[in-house]
């Protein structure tokens, strides 16, 4: 029974893992909206335990403890309303934003690789006008549709130089794609056809990153990273049609553990997005989190605070959330399955977002 | 076993996730920073080169004959003649008896008619056998002159009540309305006119010489708005003739009964006859003529517009000259082929694009032609080039003239809408 929940487990990752969609309506006028680059169980911290989590592809010294072949898959489904003003619309959406393998090649170097969200740039917007042609008002209905985005296909290494350091070193490929859509309804549809535009964009991109990991003792670990990408092309069959700057960005977080069934984290990352062309600002994020009980069931809570790479204005959007969850180890210690709760309100110039998200995690040691 | 069950119905809830991601734009702030923009061009010199041909469709070949008599303007007649009729009754291997014919009754059918019409009149007239394909307006005008056979007031006819007894349903058919004469006339369910006329052997006379062939000719008269076209055997509605006779059978008793022949030849003949193709472009008239319009597909329009809306606007050099109350369709086709008069035309009735040209005004003719302009413009394939005809061809004294490319200030020319290439890629 057990085997068949995992199958049925992987298979509903599986069924889960094509659809991407945009985490924010922020994102549209911009590059897209920057992934988290979380696991389940960093999520549900609010995000302070990334830096401290194998499988949250965020920092590489921190797979340098991973002693056996492991894999670990985050998945989600989010519930987001908008709100412009006194419009607003209720979205659904499902991602498969994180995937890490990694495993040892000697007592002090692991090696990993995975992908993340990037830059999700899934988007559906509609809007309604009113036209002239050839004299006479014309009602129009556009749509304009985009799926996909940028992923980061990252490989690394990391050891354990020190009981009590490690670094790690990664490469990072970004690539990806989307398919967009524009189309235009006419309300005479009998006189006009609707007007339909498809391609596909291909992105491309480079990045490096390193980071470290101390322990000051027993209990209390430090941690820090830096990351520097470099442009992000975007063709068109072969036509490149925009090559915006990416960020450079670092962070720092740290842990204590008061006791073994207990453990509090805080981290903060600056991520230099200003580069990233119109509506793109300077991030700054925060988080603080917590998890309690035993290491085969441990509870989780976080909160975390920031702003937002894109929006419109001078100043970046907000955002706040709080965070949940639950792990659960099986077979022995040899998976573990992570259940999280998140909800997320963004604020900015004209736009408040409310989002809800169901988060569920599978790190597998076969 | 429970919390199994649990975890399986939230993974399966997991794997049917829908997508719902598409919101109401806030533009511009929350919008793709790309436009759908729309351009509206007149473009000039599409259509580069264009040829008028002639002699498609003869007025044999029509699905109508036209009748017609507009002073100043046209008068057209409808002319036909009847298959023959066999001499002999065949009563047993080799034995006959000959026919001895007492009346006919002739059947037309009026397709249409303008109902605004007061007092028309329908004359029949009996034509010589010579007649056919090569017949002109003058070779038979003293016939049209001399031998008039009979006359119905078509309004007098529609005026009369109508007999609805058990009776004369069974009869006819259907109710009908008679006159003095012993006209009989039906309404069709599509508003056609059923007119039955009886013939007295003299108004029909069977010359066995002849194998019993007569050819007729009808024009019509009418204190105005005297248009009228008559069903042919193209279309299965052409005139029928119902000989009635007698014969002897083998017991020397005199047997009644009938036949009917249908035309085996009909057209109509009309003045002022079609003049020829000049160096403007013409559609219909008779025999029919259709032009060739080829167009040259802008690169613009093929790579980087998508359109919405194209029509061919062709300005006429003048109105055509009729009856008031007539009309006729000019069809655009497209060409599969470009092999001049000889092209061969799509039989696809989505690309097709039809204007309604009314007669004695010279309005501009703008038809929509959109879904053959973006086959065209998404398919460097295909033939981009059109072909006008009047739809039925040869079914219409009526010809339009159009300026051609070879008038600069009056040339075809397509009315496009587009919407230019989105820009996709930048945000």
């Amino acid at each position: 029974m057990r085997r068949l929940f995992l199958l049925l487990l992987i298979a509903g990752l599986a069924l889960a893992a094509p659809v991407l969609a945009q985490d924010s309506q922020f994102g549209i006028r911009g590059l897209g909206t920057p992934g988290r680059g979380e696991s389940v169980r960093a999520r549900t911290t609010g995000g302070a335990f990334a830096a401290f989590d194998p499988f949250s592809p965020l920092l590489d010294a921190s797979v340098a403890d991973v002693r056996r072949v492991t894999a670990g898959v985050t998945t989600g489904t989010s519930w987001r309303t908008v709100a412009f003003g006194t419009q607003s619309a209720s979205l659904r959406v499902s991602r498969f934003p994180a995937f890490v393998l990694a495993g040892p090649i000697s007592s002090k170097f692991v090696v990993m690789a995975g992908f993340s969200t990037y830059l999700d740039k899934s988007f559906g917007i509609t809007t309604r006008d009113t036209i002239d042609i050839r004299g006479t008002p014309q009602a129009v209905r556009d749509e304009v549709t985009s799926d996909g985005g940028v992923s980061d296909l990252r490989i690394g290494l990391a050891a354990r130089l020190h009981p009590r350091f490690a670094v790690g070193v990664a490469l990072h490929g970004l690539t990806g794609s989307t398919r967009v859509t524009a189309l235009r309804h006419f309300a005479d549809s009998t006189t006009y056809r609707t007007s339909i535009a498809r391609d596909e964009v291909a992105f491309h991109g480079l990045g490096g990153s390193a980071s470290a990991l101390l322990d000051l003792g027993a209990d209390l670990r430090l941690a820090a990273w830096v990351r520097s990408d470099t442009h992000l092309r975007a063709d068109i069959r072969g036509r490149t049609v925009s090559d915006d700057d990416l960020p450079f960005a670092f962070g720092g977080a740290v842990r204590w553990r008061p006791g073994t069934e207990a453990a509090v984290a805080a981290a903060v990352t600056w991520r230099s997005w200003s580069g990233g062309g119109l509506n793109a600002h300077d991030t700054f994020n925060w988080s603080l989190g917590t998890e309690l009980g035993s290491p085969t069931s441990p509870v989780r809570f976080g909160v975390r605070g920031g702003q937002l790479a894109f929006g419109p204005g001078g100043k970046a959007p907000t955002e706040f959330g709080l965070s949940a969850g639950i792990g659960k180890q099986f077979s022995g210690g040899r998976g573990r399955l992570d259940f999280g709760i998140e909800r997320l309100e963004r604020k900015g110039t004209g736009l408040t977002e409310r989002v809800w998200s169901f988060l569920l995690g599978l790190t597998v040691r076969p | 076993m429970k919390v199994r069950l649990t975890r399986l119905a939230l993974l399966l809830a997991l794997g049917a996730c829908t997508e719902q991601a598409t919101a109401p734009g806030v533009c511009p702030d929350f919008c793709p920073g790309g436009q759908i923009g729309v351009v509206d061009t007149i473009f000039t010199d599409m259509i580069e080169r264009d040829t008028a041909f002639s002699g498609y469709v003869e007025a044999v070949g029509g699905e109508v004959m036209a009748v017609a008599d507009v002073p100043g303007a046209v008068d057209s007649r409808a002319i036909f003649r009847m298959n023959a009729m066999p001499l002999v009754v065949v009563l047993h291997d080799t034995t006959t008896s000959p026919i001895i014919v007492d009346s006919a009754r002739l059947r037309i059918e009026i397709l249409h008619r303008d109902t605004n019409a007061t007092s028309l009149w329908i004359k029949l007239y009996r034509l010589p056998l010579t007649i056919d394909s090569t017949t002109t307006f003058a070779q038979v005008i003293p016939p049209f002159t001399d031998s008039i056979v009979d006359s119905v007031n078509v309004n007098a006819l529609l005026s009369a009540p109508l007999i609805s007894d058990t009776a004369t349903v069974r009869m006819w058919g259907d109710t009908i309305q008679t006159d003095s004469a012993g006209h009989v006339l039906l309404v069709g369910a599509d508003s056609s006119l059923i007119l039955y006329t009886d013939l007295d052997t003299a108004q029909a006379r069977f010359v066995a010489a002849d194998s019993g062939r007569v050819a007729y000719g009808v024009r019509v008269s009418a204190d105005s708005a005297n248009t009228i076209a008559l069903g042919t055997a193209d279309n299965g509605r052409g005139p029928r003739l119902t000989w009635f006779f007698n014969f002897l059978d083998s017991t020397s008793t005199a047997k009644d009964s009938s036949l009917s022949r249908g035309p085996i030849f009909d057209s109509f003949v009309f003045n002022p006859p079609t003049p020829p193709i000049d160096s403007n472009l013409a559609v219909g008239g008779v025999p029919a003529a259709r032009s060739l319009l080829r167009v040259k597909i802008p690169a613009l329009l093929r790579d980087s517009a998508d359109v919405v809306r194209a029509t061919l606007v062709m300005v006429p050099v003048g109105p055509v000259p009729g009856a008031p109350a007539d009309s006729f369709t000019i069809l655009a086709r497209a060409v599969i082929a470009d092999l001049g008069a000889k092209s061969p035309l799509s039989t696809n009735s989505q690309f097709f694009g039809t204007h309604r040209v009314h007669l004695n005004v010279a309005d501009t003719l703008r038809m929509e032609l959109t879904d053959l302009v973006r086959s065209w413009a998404l398919d460097s394939t295909l033939t981009p080039a059109l072909m006008l005809g009047q739809a039925p061809e040869a079914a219409s004294y009526t010809q339009i003239r159009f300026y051609s490319t070879r008038a600069p200030a009056f040339r075809p020319t397509l009315h496009i809408t587009f919407v230019r290439r989105y820009a996709f890629g930048a945000p």
